[in-house]
């Protein structure tokens, strides 16, 4: 028998999970773990918290360390991008020319932050936000009593809202919503949100835009579209992420809002996976393609495309999960809503202490907590199970969330 | 040899709770897994959470901030962001008091 050779292209938190899946699950054959940047994976949430923060190092975040990789036959290509995955030579082709063979291969490229054409974006000074070396350039800048204007605010836009708040800076942020966060958690707790940085002292100017960054050589100002003047030391930009699918095309591997894969990882091409960020995956709780950009999911996913290259037929229906720590709020999202007919609230928004139910004809699809995280871990089962639950049976207290499903 | 001190009644902590005790200074997660006791350090090893505050299943334990999961009977990282363990403690029920070593 011949050894079989896997090759993972992408070095982030979902790569890193399916190297370290194969080899537990048996994997004996060999396999290359293939990453634009230098460093072996690490998990990012750190990188716009508590490592941007100065209170936690780079080797807390590691998924494994450095040796873990070398001690377990796994072979590193780092700081190399891979440009495409030759199917008819079935290899992956990299910058440098190389090519690596391949039995399977999985795809897990992630995605890179959107950078719009804005004027003067490539300033000294505007900065975003996704690598260690972004956070480093970032946290390099922080000096209590500067000025920061960051533009969006979505997750990475309202941490690092809190987090360059929490550090003595000055916060402005620019954003085309009309509130944070309001997209995705609906108008109700997107104005907790708002109510909570504003009780913070950060500036937010929404239902506007940058329209460009100014200074000579160096960010000094942003101008936004209603004729907003904002002086500032720097600028972080957080508008959002794109997939890297580039090694996909012109290729017969479909790419659709990312690279098209079925509950098995699998694309449209036989011993070709995707996996993570980058992946538009069929959900089967959701019954739809969803492409999803959370720790949890990188770490789940990953593991479930290692799986599945290893003739595992086993379909990804993880529940999705993430939190998001702004100042003392610890905030979760279970499952995935994008619309719905009913929110539930159990507790107390003005208090910030609550649990909400995202209902749609009854189901709920998903829920979001706030400092109520065993609740919202209780949820999961429920939006897993795709159950409908009398509202008031949900706002009832005495009833245990994990409860909700019986009765 | 640590410190055995008593922490007060079994009956006091219901089947699939939990509840965090303070030992010595050490702030300790108790927990009643279908009558069988478990102690262990109530401090999650990731971001400081009180895993006392968190969800119970069977023997496991769920940060109720960042989902880390632990064996509450050895104390043994099950799932992260926690990359470390949390020290275990020996319980012993006697005459219907709990008894915990640190």
């Amino acid at each position: 028998m011949t050894r079989e050779t896997f090759v993972i292209v992408g070095a982030g938190l979902t790569g890193g999970s399916a190297v370290v899946c194969l080899r537990e699950e048996g994997f004996g054959g060999d396999l290359v773990l293939i990453g634009a940047e230098s460093e072996v994976p690490y998990e990012r949430p750190p990188l716009s918290k508590e490592y941007l923060r100065g209170e936690a190092t780079f080797e807390d975040a590691l998924v494994r360390p450095a040796q873990f990789y070398s001690d377990n036959g796994i072979e590193t290509r780092l700081g190399i991008r891979a440009t495409k995955v030759d199917l008819e030579g079935r290899a992956v082709e990299l910058e440098d020319g190389n090519r690596v063979p391949y039995d399977k291969v999985l795809i897990a490229t992630g995605g890179r932050n959107r950078r719009p054409p804005i004027a003067g974006l490539d300033l000294e000074g505007v900065y975003d936000l996704r690598t260690v070396i972004d956070a480093d350039r970032i946290r390099s800048q922080v000096v209590p009593g500067r000025k920061v204007v960051i533009a969006g605010m979505g997750f990475i836009g309202s941490e690092v809202a809190a987090s360059l708040r929490t550090l003595g800076m000055e916060v402005s942020v620019v954003a085309r919503s009309r509130l944070p966060l309001d997209r995705v958690l609906g108008e109700r707790i997107a104005r907790v949100m708002e109510s909570i940085h504003r009780e913070q002292g950060v500036e937010m100017v929404f239902e506007d835009a940058v329209e460009s960054f100014e200074g000579s050589g160096r960010v000094e100002r942003v101008r936004t579209r209603s004729g907003r003047v904002i002086a500032c030391d720097f600028v972080v930009v957080a508008l959002g992420i794109e997939p890297n699918t580039e090694v996909a095309a012109s290729s017969a591997i479909l790419v659709e809002n990312g690279i098209v894969v079925d509950e098995y990882c699998r694309t449209s091409v036989e011993g070709v996976y995707a996996a993570g960020d980058v992946a538009n995956h069929y959900h089967p709780v959701f019954d739809r393609r969803i492409r999803a950009e959370h720790w949890r999911h990188a770490i789940d996913h990953g593991q479930a495309a290692a799986r599945n290259m290893l003739g595992n037929q086993k379909p990804y229906d993880e529940v999705y999960w993430f939190w998001s720590d702004q100042y003392n709020y610890n905030l979760q999202y279970a499952g995935f809503a994008t619309d719905w007919d009913e929110l539930i609230v159990r507790g107390s928004l003005e208090q910030r202490k609550f649990i909400a139910f995202y209902l749609k004809g009854g189901r709920i699809l998903a829920t979001v907590g706030m400092n109520r995280g065993k609740d919202v871990h209780q949820s999961m089962g429920l939006i897993k199970a795709g159950i409908t639950v009398d509202v008031a049976r949900l706002r009832d207290e005495a009833i245990q969330v994990r409860d909700l499903a019986s009765g | 040899m640590g410190n055995v001190v008593t922490i007060g009644q079994a009956s006091d902590l219901g089947e699939g709770e939990m509840k965090q005790v303070v030992v010595a200074g050490t702030k300790v997660a108790l927990a009643n897994v279908a009558g069988r006791f478990y102690a262990f350090g109530d401090t999650c090893t990731h971001l400081g959470c009180s895993l006392s505050e968190g969800d119970l299943e069977e023997t496991t334990v769920t940060c109720p901030c960042h989902g880390s999961r632990f064996d509450v009977t050895s104390g043994q990282v099950l799932r992260g962001p926690a990359k470390k363990p949390e020290p275990s403690y020996r319980v012993e029920v006697r005459d219907g008091s709990l008894w915990v070593e640190v």
